[in-house]
């Protein structure tokens, strides 16, 4: 059941996280 | 009936079937929420394909035979009008059906969608394009969006905000996924006779459906008599928080329903409008000192505020109350509105970020605490179908909010205010808008019992 837990959060949480760093990097221009 | 995990058949599918195990946990559910609002979130991304999809023939210019900017500009707005009108009509089928099967119609509607417009691209038919993307992944956004809802309740009597709001704020979290992964898949299938966006499309569907399937596979109902581990419900409950049930062809004869109307549409109207006007806004305030590189990055900052304000706002609420949290949303919305223009004059960019960020947090944050506030108002026995009834909120607000910041700018603009001070007169009106939702949300009360659900026919 742990496993499955993880296995889950990773699988949905990852492309947040890849979505969040990617947009992260175009705000970061508003402050150069 | 096989309900071992990978055998999703469709008797599989049915509610009865989706009853979890003893011993079950039930932190299992909110990623297959998630899976589902992540995908359909990439509504608000539809954006990266305006200017390809009227370069379809002439790939890198607009041919004479290419579609308009307005022709396509129509393939959102009627996916966001089916979105409302889809998730009221199909609001009580969801409660019926259960959260696996409609999540697996969802999933079709919306995958399917992209597939059918990807014909249309092929076939250069518009009008697929409208039924595809438009009708058809406009079904799988008001399904998708309502179908987790009333199972995270149950799930998280103790929490019904912080679990409702995980769900949200994926439909917040969707687009910051989809607009890089379009950008990324249409540079990847581009050739000498493609612009890539019809093969972008049929990726993309074939990516949603399957993961929107992660939440169909994920996706359990709690047994009637479960309650979390030590949990009592409160003998003593709040006055704003019903033991009751009201159903849903009641519950919007019900003033309650009417003043979250209200509520919702307030709150979205003052929040999407500068949301589609921040980055000429930021860059006419401050003129000269934002590049258009760096106005995308304010809007993609007040993105990622919109997504977290969805957790963090909808969590919050388990703690001071729904009407508490929205008192904070009218009450600070109308202090930061209102002393936007003076920072503006300022010309302070990081106090102005701020304050946006602020605000869009609370807009996400409308959105997420609007599900546990209709279970406290209305109890558990159809939210779903009650949230889809009070979405038609949303859909009347993006056009209101839109339509007011726009014209109010121009209308300034127009009557020779300088561009840098077009928009302060339209942050007044938003702070009037505010005080309308204050007003409607200071004026809830219990439901009457007189329109308690007591049993019979309605399901």
């Amino acid at each position: 059941m742990k496993a499955r837990l993880i296995i889950l959060w990773v699988a949905v949480g990852a492309p947040m996280v890849w979505g969040v760093i990617k947009t992260l990097e175009d705000a970061l221009k508003l402050f150069h | 009936m096989d309900d071992r995990p990978g055998y999703t058949t469709f008797s599989s599918l049915e509610r009865q079937s989706t009853v979890a195990p003893p011993g079950f946990n039930r932190f299992l559910v909110p990623p297959a929420a998630l899976a589902v609002h992540l995908s359909i979130g990439q509504v608000y991304a539809f954006s990266t394909f305006t200017l390809p999809l009227t370069r379809v023939i002439g790939i890198t210019h607009r041919a004479p035979a290419d579609w308009d900017l307005k022709e396509i500009g129509w393939v959102f707005s009627i996916a966001i009008a089916i979105l409302g009108l889809s998730a009221a009509v199909f609001g009580r089928w969801v409660e019926r059906a259960g959260p696996r099967k409609s999540m697996f119609t969802a999933a079709l509607c919306f995958g399917g969608g992209f597939i059918v417009s990807a014909f249309g691209i092929h076939l250069h038919q518009l009008w697929l394009l409208y039924l595809g993307y438009g009708v058809l992944g406009g079904c799988g956004l008001g399904i998708g969006y309502i179908s987790p809802v009333s199972t995270l309740i149950k799930w998280f009597p103790d929490r019904p905000g912080m679990a409702t709001g995980i769900a949200i704020m994926g439909f917040g979290g969707g687009a910051l996924i989809a607009a890089p992964l379009s950008v990324l898949l249409m540079a990847h299938f581009k050739t000498a006779a493609s612009n890539g966006v019809l093969e972008t499309f049929v990726t993309m569907g074939v990516i949603y459906f399957m993961f929107m399937m992660i939440g169909v596979y994920a996706a359990r109902e709690p047994a009637a008599d479960w309650k979390p581990a030590g949990w009592i419900a409160p003998a003593q409950p709040k006055r704003l928080v019903t033991t009751a049930d009201v159903a849903v062809d009641t519950a919007w004869r019900t003033p309650q329903f009417w003043l979250l109307w209200v509520v919702l549409c307030m709150n979205v109207t003052a929040g999407i409008g500068v949301l589609g006007q921040a980055s000429p806004m930021i860059q006419e305030i401050f003129t000269g000192r934002v590049p258009p590189a760096a106005a995308a990055g304010f809007v993609g900052l007040i993105s990622l505020f919109d997504m977290a304000g969805r957790f963090f706002w909808a969590t919050a609420s388990d703690y001071i109350g729904r009407r508490n949290t929205y008192m904070v949303f009218f009450l600070l919305g109308i202090l930061l509105y209102s002393t936007i223009p003076t920072i503006g004059q300022l010309g302070s960019i990081p106090l102005f970020v701020a304050a946006f960020c602020v605000i869009l947090s609370m807009y996400g944050g409308g959105f997420a605490a609007i599900p546990a506030y209709l279970r406290d108002i209305f109890g558990n026995h159809q939210v779903a179908a009650i949230h889809g009834r009070l979405l038609t909120a949303w859909s009347v607000a993006g056009v209101l909010g839109p339509l007011l910041v726009n014209h109010i700018r121009q209308y300034q603009i127009d009557h020779g205010v300088p561009r840098a001070q077009a928009h302060s007169f339209t942050m007044y009106i938003m702070c009037g808008l505010l005080l309308i939702g204050f007003l409607c949300n200071y004026a809830m009360r219990p439901v009457d019992e007189k329109y308690h659900y007591r049993g019979g026919t309605q399901s």
